[in-house]
């Protein structure tokens, strides 16, 4: 028995371990990549690491002021984002979950719709709308628009069902409200779905590129992915930059992650109430 | 029940207007402080119909909105110099120049023309302006413009720019679709002489066998639907004397003996192995050759742009030759001339002021264009010939021997692009890319005929060519 | 679960009023709006012509379009099976390890998902390149010729649906891992107690209390494989031969070429009803009391 748990828990090793090479072979591909020069890239035979180690990708993308405001913009769109996302999205979520009101179908039905609703069809007439609302150029029009998703309330939702109905009823009876029972009950068994759901939210936001292409032309307002998009064009393509930016480009969001990704590993705490 | 939805449907909509007031409340504040152009927008659309007084004092400062679509970083610095320059010099005007990546031009135009904040001024290539001439889209030049800026221009690139009897946009460059580089070294290193580049599709053919060996290709071309729908324009011609419809449009034209030798001639290349199996990068990207991993490669003039620029190594080793022909008569057309325009919308609340900046940047001073011309390499040619005549006498323009070539050589007999709905390209592309990956040549054909009459029929596309 | 039915009204509706007034406003205002306009010859610049149905025959006439909506689900169905049964194995192996390694496991297999589609489209447009590219560079190895993995009608589809599983194996690992720590070790102890083995617990605790989470992935999985279309634009252009035109794709270049927008709304609002209905088979097929019920 020992040998076998042994040999298995082994396996289990060696399988993540060649996952995540997998996983990390073609992004060590693009951090290296920025350090080639653009003709080199592509070079047969096949290399993986650079002729010449060159820096100028890296440091012409850090020296660009332009790069740096975009990232802080971008970041802090994304963080509000993120935020707002869960809010709403959460309350949703346990109201779906725990509440009995009416309309409730109607209204369940009203929003699950909306997650099938594809954006070309409605490009340009949500375009029109914040026209129309004096949207656009601000941080409204990237927020506003996509922040409340009927796929991130559904799948808190898939969570909260999960919780079980003996915790509120203990609350009840001490008197709390539901509101009571959402902030001090719900809201913090969901730190791990919140992670999820707002690093999803985060990422949503920025990798966009299209709705904020047509919404912002204040040029102080340019998104991380607009940014990077200038060293693209259908003629060439100014390839060590674009991946330099790149990796650039994901290091806050790696940063981010590594801070919250704790929260995922420890569950939902209530095994032992059940 | 009845009584309460009732109820809620009117709470919800009235808190949809509440929320839409305070949004919009907000979304004006930021505007404010950020982007005075649109105010001055928002002013004149609410005061227009009494008292629109943007028009009628000269000193009031009109903004325009000018779009250029991405393309060489050369062309992009030199849109913000001229615009800069002019911005300067004329105190009653402000051009705000937005350079759109392509990937996302098509949305960002079509939603801005939705919502009627389409730009003053954008650019749009050759094959676009009779469509949009017709609806209405752009507006005619002619009242807008000095007359004698039309006069300067060539013949056939008038036409190009003219619906009806109307100018509706003004050209700023052609480049020819099809030029054939080639590389000296690797000639003669299979034994054919590096100054006799191939001049029929059978040579073309012919030398590409023996130029291909391990590691290098002997040839590429455009192999995808896309890529061949506009690429192939101009051998269409050279094969057929003729696009794939009828001038009226009324019916595919595709079932005769030169469409079939196209379809082989793509088709020999691609199942002989001359060209890559999976194109290396797409036609109008000619970066590997550039690299050394092919020994010819079909593209547009534009590519001598990305030689000098970025492999000047290689300079040395690069013969450029007019795109061979079926026959070998060099005068019948090879490519089409593409090349972009600027035109002023249909519904620009400041026309004049548009078309001003047109005539100082395209159609004024020859020096500007030439500058153009300069840091594009030559690679891209000029439709005035004002400017030609002022770059005969720029040494290092006139010195060019690729420049010339092309001048003389190709240029003269290209073609216009069609301005047909893109489904006919793309269909008849089609059947280029089914037969090189092993389609029968008629039967390609004739599935593009059909494709094409039953896009004629759906659309009601009969008798409606605009020119 | 039947209690005496307390309605709880006016805290639904309070709770309830941001997400259903932002999508009023940014989704179903825009919708209405949407299948207003396809009705017409929508035109920016001059009177706009009532056309009727005539928008929605002339996709559905289009075989082009049929054969897109067969390229989304087969894509699909690429895509979302192997990233499922990926990412749940995978799920059990980091649960089955100790922190510290899985710590940097999680992050290894996450990284991918914030790359945006376009940069690991070149990416893997890079390695699929037909003279220096890796895929074959591999093959090569095991003395098979290049491939031409995105020109060839055989492969392409599956080639861009590797990115595409690469792209959205973290995020559906991490969701799975979430769902299975989200059941109580109670049930397992149980179980052991029972000398149920693990194939056993999987069948009967794990699979049946992860049904949430799996309709979640299954649906969004889905709508999202089926409305990919970055993938596609920027490695085959949705060749060879259309075959990896997806309905996004075939949308979009309708959009970009197309005069007037009549045809890509009406096709993007007929893919709507194809993502509804599949959806509902979805949600039928699992059955699940608790999801639909609410």
């Amino acid at each position: 028995m020992k040998l076998k748990d042994q040999i298995i828990k082994t396996m289990m090793y060696a399988t993540g371990l060649l996952v995540a090479v997998v996983a990390l072979f073609p992004l060590a591909w693009m951090v290296i990549s920025g350090f080639k020069a653009k003709t080199e890239v592509l070079s047969t035979p096949f290399r993986f690491f650079p002729k010449d180690w060159m820096f100028s990708n890296y440091s012409s993308i850090l020296e660009d002021p332009m790069f740096l405001k975009s990232m802080l913009v971008t970041f802090t769109g994304a963080v509000i984002f993120a935020v707002l996302s869960l809010i709403i999205n959460s309350m949703a979520a346990y109201v779906f979950a725990r509440l009995e009101f009416r309309f409730k179908r109607t209204l369940w039905v009203f929003v699950i719709l909306t997650m099938f609703v594809p954006g070309m069809a409605i490009l340009l007439t949500s375009f029109i709308v914040v026209t129309k609302m004096h949207m656009l150029d601000t941080m409204a029009v990237l927020i506003l628009p996509g922040v409340a998703s009927a796929g991130h309330m559904f799948f808190i939702r898939q969570f909260y069902l999960n919780i079980p109905l003996a915790l509120e009823e203990a609350a009840f009876i001490d008197g709390a409200n539901r509101w009571k029972i959402f902030t001090s009950i719900f809201f913090p068994m969901s730190y791990p779905v919140f992670v999820i759901v707002g690093i999803g939210s985060y990422l949503g936001y920025w990798n966009s590129f299209v709705w904020p292409t047509m919404t912002i032309t204040n040029v102080d307002m340019f998104q991380i992915m607009q940014f990077l998009n200038t060293f693209r064009s259908e003629r060439s393509t100014e390839m060590g930059l674009l991946m330099a930016g790149s990796t650039l480009a994901a290091i806050p969001t790696i940063i981010l992650f590594l801070i919250f990704q704790k929260y995922i590993i420890k569950g939902i705490k209530i095994s032992g109430l059940k | 029940m009845q009584v309460y939805r009732g109820k809620i449907v009117t709470s919800i909509l009235a808190v949809v207007i509440l929320l839409t007031l305070v949004l919009s409340g907000c979304g004006n504040g930021n505007t404010n402080a950020g982007n005075t152009g649109k105010t001055d927008n928002e002013g004149g659309t609410n005061s227009q119909a009494g008292n629109d007084n943007t028009g009628e004092k000269p000193a009031e400062k009109v903004t325009i909105e000018f779009w250029a679509q991405k393309f060489e970083d050369t062309t992009d610095a030199w849109f913000k110099k001229w615009t800069d320059e002019f911005n300067k010099t004329h105190d009653n005007i402000q051009v705000k120049l937005q350079i759109v990546p392509g990937d996302a031009w098509a949305q960002k135009l079509k939603a801005a023309q939705a919502a009627g904040k389409a730009p003053d001024l954008m650019t749009m290539s050759y094959s676009g302006i009779a469509p949009a001439a017709k609806i209405g889209q752009i507006k005619p030049l002619n009242d807008l413009m000095d007359p004698a800026v039309f006069d300067d221009l060539y013949e056939n690139i008038k036409e190009f720019v003219t619906v009806g009897d109307q100018f509706y946009a003004y050209p700023k460059l052609v480049e020819p679709s099809a030029v054939l580089y080639y590389r000296k070294d690797l000639f003669e290193a299979a034994g054919l002489d590096p100054e006799k580049p191939p001049v029929t599709w059978t040579e073309l053919i012919e030398y590409g066998k023996k130029l291909t060996q391990k590691g290098v290709f002997g040839l590429s071309t455009a192999q995808t639907a896309p890529d061949l729908g506009w690429s192939s324009w101009g051998l269409q011609y050279n094969a057929a004397g003729h696009l794939p419809v009828t001038d009226d449009w009324s019916k595919a034209d595709v079932m005769n003996d030169g469409y079939k030798e196209l379809l082989n001639y793509y088709k020999t290349l691609y199942q002989d192995g001359i060209i890559p199996k999976q194109q290396l990068a797409g036609y109008a990207d000619a970066t590997p050759f550039g690299e050394g991993k092919l020994a010819m490669t079909i593209s547009g003039s534009w590519s001598i742009g990305l030689f000098r620029n970025d492999f000047k190594d290689m300079l040395d080793k690069i013969g450029v030759a007019p795109m061979p022909s079926i026959d070998g008569d060099p005068t019948k057309p090879t490519a089409t001339l593409g090349g972009w325009t600027l035109v002023v919308d249909g519904k620009s609340k400041q026309p004049e002021a548009a078309a001003k900046y047109i005539e100082y940047l395209l159609a004024g001073d020859p020096g500007i264009m030439i500058d153009f011309f300069k840091t594009s390499q030559f690679s891209k040619f000029s439709p005035r010939k004002s400017v030609d005549e002022a770059m005969a006498q720029d040494p290092a323009a006139s010195s060019d021997e690729w420049r010339r070539l092309i001048a003389e050589k190709v240029i003269p007999f290209a073609q216009a692009e069609p301005n047909y709905p893109w489904d006919i390209s793309i269909a008849f592309a089609t059947a280029i890319e089914s037969a090189m990956k092993g389609e029968d040549v008629d039967k390609a054909l004739a599935k593009a005929e059909k494709t094409i009459n039953d896009f004629i029929a759906k659309q009601s596309l009969a008798g409606t060519n605009p020119k | 679960m039947k209690k005496k039915t307390r309605l709880d009204n006016v805290t639904a509706f309070t709770m309830l009023i941001p997400i259903v007034v932002l999508l009023t406003i940014f989704v179903v205002i825009p919708f209405i709006y949407a299948l207003y306009v396809s009705f017409y010859d929508w035109s920016f610049y001059q009177d706009s012509e009532f056309v009727g149905w005539s928008n929605f025959s002339n996709v559905l006439s289009d075989p082009l379009f049929m054969m897109s909506i067969e390229t989304g689900l087969k894509f699909a169905l690429f895509v979302v099976p192997a990233q499922m049964i990926l990412a749940f194995f995978f799920a059990h192996v980091i649960r089955g390890m100790g922190t510290k390694l899985s710590g940097f496991i999680k992050t290894s297999i996450y990284i991918p998902t914030i790359i945006s589609g376009i940069i690991a489209s070149i990416i893997f447009v890079f390695i699929y390149d037909y003279n220096a590219g890796l895929a074959n560079v591999i093959v090569n190895m095991f003395g098979v010729e290049n491939q031409a993995w995105l020109a060839d009608a055989k492969t392409a589809l599956g080639s861009i649906a590797i990115p595409a599983v690469w792209l959205g194996f973290g995020i559906t690992s991490l969701i799975m891992l979430a769902g299975l720590l989200d059941i109580p070790e109670s049930y397992y102890e149980a179980a052991d107690l029972e000398g149920a083995g693990s194939w056993t617990k999987m069948v009967y605790i794990t699979i049946p209390l992860m049904k949430n989470v799996v309709l979640y992935l299954l649906i969004v999985g889905f709508t999202g494989a089926i409305q990919q279309f970055e993938l596609p634009l920027v490695m085959t252009g949705g060749g060879p031969l259309n075959e990896t035109t997806t309905p996004n794709l075939y949308i979009f270049n309708h959009f970009r070429n197309d005069l007037l927008v009549g045809h890509s709304i009406a096709s993007a609002l007929l893919l709507f009803v194809v993502l509804g209905s599949i959806s509902a088979i979805i949600f039928k097929v699992l059955n699940s009391e608790k999801a639909v019920d609410g």
